[in-house]
């Protein structure tokens, strides 16, 4: 496995060189130096039905050295690319917070850094990624991860190796590197899986032992998941067969967070392959839950313009054209309200486990 | 000569005492309280209300105006008219003064054929209590001319003449010695050269009752000197350092009349010296008969009755402009009257049958002869020495006609940057440099107008502009200096004051044609300097990345640093060196299309501004 690495390393510095190597040949022969990248939003995925995820397209973008708007971002990409080229041969992983400091430092004669925030290298890492396709883990750099996971299993990472029905209140944190090399997945007995949207209804869950009950795993991304939690649903999904049930907040943000746990994301679309689980399946909430749990009218939410001009925005994506989340989403325009997951909390602490849950499993009344 | 000693103060004595002075005054009141229980007089004016001209005027007529004078004291008539005569207001009296002094001392040397030099010095004596002391080189006061042209009211020539004049503010120097005495109760000072006389020094005044001249001492001096100085203390008046303060008068005065030097020493002893930046002296304005289609009642009658002419026909041919046999024989059909009467004998009536007919003819418009502008020569003088702009342009237009009987002409200047506009006091965050505000310059027939600029068709042309469309974002935080010229045989004033020209269709257009020919070139020139500036801020963000990328790409490949950096570099000027060419072409552009590329770039800025900070490449990953 070793070799493999060491082989895989070779790979993408060569890849590294190759960019700084297209660069320096314009520069040689006087041209103005640009490079070319994929463009990675809205405008350029597309649904791919086949393996049911968002694909990056083929329409790509010059980045300028010697256009205003370009320049300074052609510098930062230059700059990334080399630092992981040092990383790599530093044989490190580092986070992508690291590779911020790292490279933040001011422009000779100026007072200009050549980064201000993170916000600004975070981005072209991704560029980076995607295009010499490549991806982050293989770039020796980690994502920070926040997700929490408990459920009858036990985990191997390096030497050691976990119990994940001993996590007590907290749950095991979920690494941000969860490749095979690294994370194994040992003694599994569960029949789903569970991603819970918000911490503290997860926290609810794992204090009722909910999934020893109802044998499943309980993982929650604290909101928006990031890579690591994705990856490991999806491991979890292909290796195991386990199907995957989304818990969220009935509003667009909470269904787009189940979007991107279905098919993907936008930006990171160019590697949803490894990082989506079409499988998933929407169990609530739903705007009917109201009616059919009698949910009291007062502890819903009115809509608001934003929350509108989402819905209206999501209702146009390619993953969502099914009748039934057209359905929902007009019935939640029509009722102007949303729900959160707390909410049903009016109707007793442990109304969520006990009733609402196995009710709903009960039923198979999901969203697809 | 130092004008510190010019005058021997020891010299001066008060021409009454000072009780005396009161008694006067109290005495002035009397023939006014009379007047007010005289009622039938008053019903008997009221028949005069019926000659009332256009302008709703009492229509008396400058002889019986005169006789009024002579009739009442004339101070009391001065104490009455104050506002009419610009004596409101402590500090507006005392630019007043300066004002009467410095135009009568720039017509008489430009009579003279002498270019100007005039020092102008203001002491304080006391609590609103000043001296002022004017002296020019001009031709001088004769002991002959010295008492009608000091010590007596409206003895000048100046009224209802048809010419481009800087023209009184209403009291003339006879009045500033009068306002003198009835403020203080003193004399006037006065030293005056000739080229072929002695050079002599008086102590005069004006005797209030019969408005004539009252010398009090004469003698001739041993001092060799050509021109007119004069002395004079004022009371209730007040310096104050203001836009409308004795200096900004004299500034502004120095920039329309470049072939002046002016010296002004304030009463803080702080000196202004205003070099001449023209050796010419202007053409004299030419007197123009005047067009019949701007004459009023009683101006014709005034006319007609000084005439040479035996018959009003005659008389309406040779002293009237444009006045032709047909319209002769137009105004004959029309009239009631035969045309062959003396003149002197018209009636009211009569004259105002005339002007109804002026008004209902056609005439061809008056010449715009005769008229003497600045220059765009001599303004850029001007304004470059004074105020020293970092850009400046000039424009004056063609003369023309409004209200189809007076010639008037306009001249505007915008001069931008540098010292251009007036200090706000403030500081700018950013750059550390002085914030400046729009000055805005009105001038009259070269007489800088100070006050009352909410009303005057000058101010207003100027607000007016759609300075945006000019590269200026904001007027009155921009660092302009604008300066606006009327000069006409006939400033069409809103006010006795004459300090705010009304708003006549005609001359608001010009004043607009001027101002916008002249922000234009504000334009262009701004539009230029921020492409200067775009460029070599380019070229420096381009260089100083040049090293970061070439640290990188040396990581990337090996290649050696600074090699890939002054490649780097050449190909930056390459394409620096391109964009100047495609510039060049630019200028080629016209005014519209530099217009466009401001205001998008200014769309631009502003969305830069709104733009929050670098959004993370992934609107949902927040990884």
């Amino acid at each position: 496995m070793v070799d493999d690495v060491k082989a895989k390393d070779k790979e993408v510095i060569k890849r590294l060189e190759g960019l700084g190597t297209g660069i320096f040949e314009q520069i040689e022969k006087g041209k103005e130096p640009a490079i070319e990248l994929p463009v990675r939003n809205l405008g350029n995925i597309f649904f791919d039905k086949k393996s049911k995820t968002i694909k990056l397209g083929d329409k790509t973008s010059q980045r300028q050295f010697l256009n205003i708007a370009h320049t300074r971002k052609f510098m930062q990409t230059a700059l990334v690319a080399s630092e992981i080229k040092k990383i790599i041969n530093q044989d490190a992983t580092t986070s992508i917070r690291d590779l911020y400091y790292a490279l933040k430092h001011t422009i000779a004669d100026t007072n200009e850094n050549t980064f201000e925030e993170q916000g600004e290298s975070d981005p072209l890492i991704e560029d980076i990624e995607a295009g010499l396709d490549l991806l982050r883990e293989e770039l020796h750099l980690a994502a920070s991860s926040k997700g929490v996971i408990v459920g009858d299993m036990k985990i191997k990472d390096g030497k050691d190796t976990i119990d994940l029905t001993k996590m007590g209140s907290g749950g095991w944190g979920i690494p941000s590197n969860v490749e095979p090399e690294r994370i194994q997945i040992k003694d599994l007995s569960a029949d789903y899986v569970l991603f819970i949207e918000k911490d503290a209804v997860w926290k609810r869950f794992n204090e009722d032992i909910f999934w020893k009950k109802n044998k499943c795993i309980i993982i929650t991304g604290r909101g928006q998941p990031s890579r690591a939690e994705r990856r490991f649903v999806q491991r979890l999904n292909k290796e195991f067969d386990l199907p995957v049930l989304a818990l969220m907040d009935a509003d667009p943000w909470g269904m787009y967070i189940y979007s991107v746990i279905k098919q993907g994301s936008i930006s990171l679309s160019y590697s949803e392959e490894k990082l989506a689980t079409p499988d998933t399946k929407y169990i609530g909430l739903t705007v009917k839950d109201v009616e059919t749990f009698k949910i009291p009218k007062e502890v819903t939410i009115k809509l608001n313009q934003l929350d509108v001009k989402r819905l209206n925005e999501m209702k146009n994506y390619e993953w969502f054209k099914t009748k039934e989340w057209q359905n929902e989403f007009a019935l939640m325009k029509e009722k102007a309200i949303k729900l959160e997951l707390e909410a049903l909390s009016k109707k007793g602490i442990r109304f969520i486990t006990e009733t609402y849950l196995p009710e709903k499993m009960k039923s198979k009344d999901f969203l697809p | 000569m130092a004008s510190d000693d010019f005058f021997d103060s020891k010299q001066e004595m008060p021409v009454l005492p000072a009780k005396d002075s009161i008694a006067k005054i109290e005495e002035a009141k009397a023939p006014a309280k009379e007047a007010e229980a005289k009622a039938p007089a008053k019903a008997e004016k009221k028949t005069l209300k019926e000659k009332e001209d256009d302008n709703g005027y009492p229509a008396l007529t400058a002889e019986e105006l005169a006789k009024e004078f002579k009739e009442h004291s004339v101070a009391e008539f001065f104490k009455k008219n104050r506002q009419m005569l610009g004596l409101t207001g402590k500090i507006r009296t005392l630019t007043t003064i300066v004002h009467e002094y410095v135009s009568n001392s720039l017509d008489a040397c430009e009579e003279s054929g002498i270019l100007p030099e005039i020092e102008v010095k203001i002491t304080e004596l006391g609590e609103e209590y000043y001296e002022i002391m004017v002296k020019d080189n001009g031709p001088g006061l004769t002991k002959e001319t010295l008492g009608k042209a000091l010590g007596q009211l409206l003895a000048g020539t100046k009224f209802h003449r048809m010419m481009q004049m800087r023209g009184q503010q209403g009291i003339g120097a006879a009045g500033c010695t009068m306002l003198s005495l009835i403020t203080t109760g003193k004399q006037i000072q006065v030293i005056s050269g000739t080229a072929k006389h002695t050079p002599f020094m008086a102590e005069m005044t004006i005797d209030p009752k019969k408005n004539e001249p009252k010398i009090i001492k004469i003698e001739e001096i041993k001092k060799e000197f050509l021109g007119l100085a004069i002395k004079a203390k004022f009371k209730d008046v007040k310096y104050q350092k203001s836009e409308q303060s004795p200096l900004e008068y004299l500034r502004r005065t120095a920039i329309a009349n470049p072939h002046a030097k002016i010296i002004f020493t304030d009463p803080f002893g702080e000196k202004s010296v205003f070099e001449r930046t023209s050796k010419t002296i202007p053409q004299r304005p030419v007197e123009v008969k005047p067009h019949p289609k701007g004459v009023t009642v009683d101006e014709l009658l005034t006319m007609a009755k000084a005439t040479q002419a035996r018959k009003i026909s005659s008389f309406l041919k040779s002293d009237f402009d444009r006045m032709g046999d047909k319209a002769i024989e137009e105004i004959e059909k029309q009239a009631s009257f035969d045309l062959n009467k003396d003149p002197k004998k018209m009636s009211w009536e009569e004259a105002e049958e005339i002007i109804k007919c002026f008004k209902t003819m056609n005439f061809i418009a008056p010449s715009t002869e005769g008229l003497s502008p600045i220059g765009e020569e001599r303004i850029t003088a001007s304004l470059k020495g004074i105020v020293e702009p970092e850009f400046l342009s000039v424009l004056t237009r063609k003369p023309t006609v409004y209200k189809g009987g007076f010639s008037f002409q306009v001249e505007a200047a915008i001069a931008y940057g540098g010292n251009a506009g007036k200090s706000s006091g403030e500081k700018d965050e950013n750059t550390g440099q002085e914030i400046k505000r729009v000055e805005v310059m009105r001038f009259a027939n070269r007489v800088p107008l100070l006050f009352d600029a909410g009303g005057c068709a000058l101010s207003k042309a100027v607000q007016g502009l759609d300075w945006k469309r000019y590269a200026i974002k904001n007027l009155d935080n921009a660092p302009l200096t604008v300066f606006v010229h009327m000069l006409s045989v006939h400033i069409p004033y809103t006010g006795a004051g004459k300090q705010a020209v009304s708003d006549e269709e005609e001359v608001m257009e010009e004043l607009r044609l001027a101002l916008m020919q002249a922000a234009r070139q504000i334009m262009r020139h701004i539009a230029g300097k921020r492409r200067q500036q775009e460029k070599e801020q380019k070229k420096k963000l381009f260089m100083k990345y040049a090293t970061e990328v070439a640290i990188a790409l040396h990581e990337l490949t090996g290649k050696k640093k600074d090699e890939i950096e002054k490649k780097l570099h050449a190909i930056v000027l390459k394409k620096l060196k391109l964009e100047e060419k495609m510039e060049k072409d630019l200028e080629q552009k016209t005014d519209e299309e530099i217009a466009a590329e401001l205001e998008k770039e200014a769309a631009k800025e502003k969305k830069q501004s709104k733009k929050k900070k670098p959004k993370a490449g992934g609107e949902e990953d927040s990884e």
